[in-house]
């Protein structure tokens, strides 16, 4: 075989298995928590789905899973109907759910092991990849302490594990990072995208905007069971573009200022005060932030490029609060 | 450095094979996911046995041979109805309530085969309750116990009826909370009002014909014929009851456990 003719072959294998929601819906009562859902995910891509809560995210991926049945609309991945046989779901989608994993009575290296050998992974090649994987995640002193004397953080690293140990055609992690450190999100994040470049899709579901923007190559912002945008981190903030955004700490107690005429949006949440302003009125934000830190209302202030936040904000109304 | 991918195919194996090899996996999972609870469970099943046998003794001071052999095989039956009836809702409701019943019933498993794991493990814990009543009727009445071949599917049906019918009613209830009053209500009826430690005819008539249609006074026929010589005798009726409520629960559980809500 050619390099050429590998490369259209890899290519192909990847087309083959693409997932595909399409017009999918769920109604309860009268409720519809997703109201005509449709996107695409690729192997190899990080995909990610961000929304506030309630925005009926895990409920697309419980439909995925085979625990919830769509009202209407489908599922498939590569050849095969994922609403027709939940079992097929089953075992071509590996899946981490966003409450914690029942792994009390484990210890950390066997709730990996075990849980690779339920995803049918062979005992040799799970251990082995298992305890590559609790390195990398920095984890490994862990391996022997059970589950239940486990923080929330390390917790959270071990189902990532469990997961990932012998991924499916298609990833869930439904809030990965939940609870754990900084250094260990970047560490996560690593094994996120080793993920993809194995070949698995990775679909990331979370509401966590910030670390989304870092880590996903494209994303949905859904709402109120809608997708109100689709597209790569910078083509959803592209709105945006030729505008900066100010935050401004203000000192506890103070009401909020009179915004200057130049300021196109604003939002508060406690202290910290956003504004998004044109570029050229860049030099008199400074000056009006400096007169607010001069008459004691503010602390510091800093200028910056404006994010996927900013979008993340506009699109569906949330601030966000707690989790920036 | 990493080892490579281990993505997992659709592996082009015999589905027997594949659910064997499920089977085993999802035991070794349930096996390693209690064993903090086995002190415990081991505890409570002797406890239970054995005060079974003894307490229910304290009622009736003038034990007769056969009230003894009553007794002591009614101690046996409530052992094995108990751990499927109640033990297996409640571990189901539990892990409704712990939130991990999404992560368990996602796994890459057939149903029936995950299901029959916890079945498998429900019926080696009863095991210690039913030796504790064993030896505890023969040390306390001096009972001798005749047991013939019928032992093997008289437990063997008891259990997984008890335990198809328990699953049911733990997969079917969406509120654990329900599962778990549901059970409690079962064990006051099943202890206080089935002919289980006593005989039928101490029933009011209507809960006695009643009894004729339930599953636990066949179960108790079925295992204390097959542990005394000539106490009752397990008529092929019994025996036909006893397999439809089991066939029945089978199904009943097939359905709730491939249901989407």
């Amino acid at each position: 075989m050619t390099l050429t003719e590998a490369r259209v072959e890899t290519a192909s294998a990847h087309s083959r298995w693409v997932f595909r929601v399409e017009e999918l819906v769920k109604v309860y009562g009268s409720n519809s928590v997703n109201d005509g859902i449709t996107l695409e995910v690729r192997p190899g891509e990080v995909y990610g789905l961000l929304g506030p809560n309630g925005a009926g995210k895990s409920t697309l991926v419980k439909q995925v899973m085979g625990l919830l049945k769509p009202t209407r609309g489908s599922i498939t991945l590569g050849p095969h109907d994922l609403v027709d046989s939940p079992a097929t779901a089953r075992r071509l989608c590996s899946y981490l759910p966003q409450a914690q994993m029942p792994i009390d009575s484990f210890k950390v290296n066997e709730a990996v092991e075990i849980a690779g050998v339920i995803r049918g992974g062979k005992a040799p090649d799970v251990r082995r990849r298992s305890v590559a994987l609790l390195k990398a995640l920095h984890i490994e002193e862990w391996g022997e302490v059970y589950g239940a004397r486990l923080s929330g953080g390390v917790r959270r690293l071990v189902g990532f594990a469990m997961a990932t140990v012998c991924p499916g055609r298609i990833v869930f992690l439904d809030e990965p990072t939940n609870d754990v450190d900084p250094m260990r999100r970047r560490l996560l994040w690593e094994q996120v995208r080793r993920v993809a470049d194995e070949g698995s899709a990775v679909f990331l579901v979370t509401h966590n905007v910030l670390e989304a923007e870092n880590s996903v190559d494209r994303l949905a912002v859904i709402d109120g069971g809608h997708i109100v945008a689709e597209g790569t981190p910078s083509s959803v903030k592209a709105e945006f573009r030729g505008r900066m955004r100010l935050i401004v700490m203000m000192i506890p107690g103070t009401p909020d200022p009179v915004l200057p005429a130049f300021v196109r949006s604003s939002t508060r949440v406690a202290n910290r005060l956003v504004v998004l302003i044109n570029e050229p009125d860049v030099a008199a934000s400074i000056v009006w932030a400096q007169r607010l830190t001069a008459q004691g209302l503010a602390e510091e202030y800093a200028l910056g490029a404006t994010s996927l936040e900013d979008a993340y904000i506009r699109l569906t109304g949330d601030t966000g609060q707690g989790t920036t | 450095m990493m080892d490579g991918a281990l993505m997992v195919e659709l592996a082009p194996t015999r589905p027997g094979a594949h659910w064997l090899r499920s089977y085993g996996a999802m035991l070794r999972w349930e096996v390693v996911g209690s064993r903090l609870l086995y002190p415990l469970l081991l505890v409570s099943q002797v406890l239970v046995g054995a005060g079974f046998v003894v307490g229910f003794g304290l009622l009736i001071p003038e034990l007769d041979r056969a009230a003894a052999q009553y007794l002591s095989t009614g101690a046996v039956v409530m052992s094995l109805i108990l751990v499927g009836l109640v033990v297996t809702p409640q571990l189901v409701a539990q892990q409704k309530m712990q939130g991990s019943y999404d992560y368990v019933w996602s796994m890459p498993v057939p149903r029936s085969a995950a299901s029959l794991a916890t079945t498998t493990l429900a019926a080696v814990v009863a095991i210690p309750g039913i030796v504790a009543a064993m030896l505890v009727a023969s040390w306390r009445y001096d009972v001798s116990l005749a047991i013939d071949p019928t032992v093997v599917p008289a437990f063997a049906l008891t259990l997984a009826c008890g335990s198809l019918i328990g699953s049911a009613i733990g997969h079917a209830l969406d509120q654990p909370q329900v599962t778990m009053l549901v059970t409690q209500l079962g064990i006051f009826f099943i202890v206080g009002f089935s002919p289980v430690s006593f005989p039928a005819d101490r029933l009011p008539g209507w809960l006695a014909t009643l009894h004729e249609y339930l599953p636990m006074h066949h179960m108790a026929l079925a295992v204390r014929s097959s542990l005394t010589d000539g106490l009752v005798v397990m008529t092929p009726r019994s025996w036909m009851i006893l397999s439809l409520w089991t066939g029945a629960a089978a199904l009943f559980t097939a359905v709730v456990l491939v249901r989407r809500r």
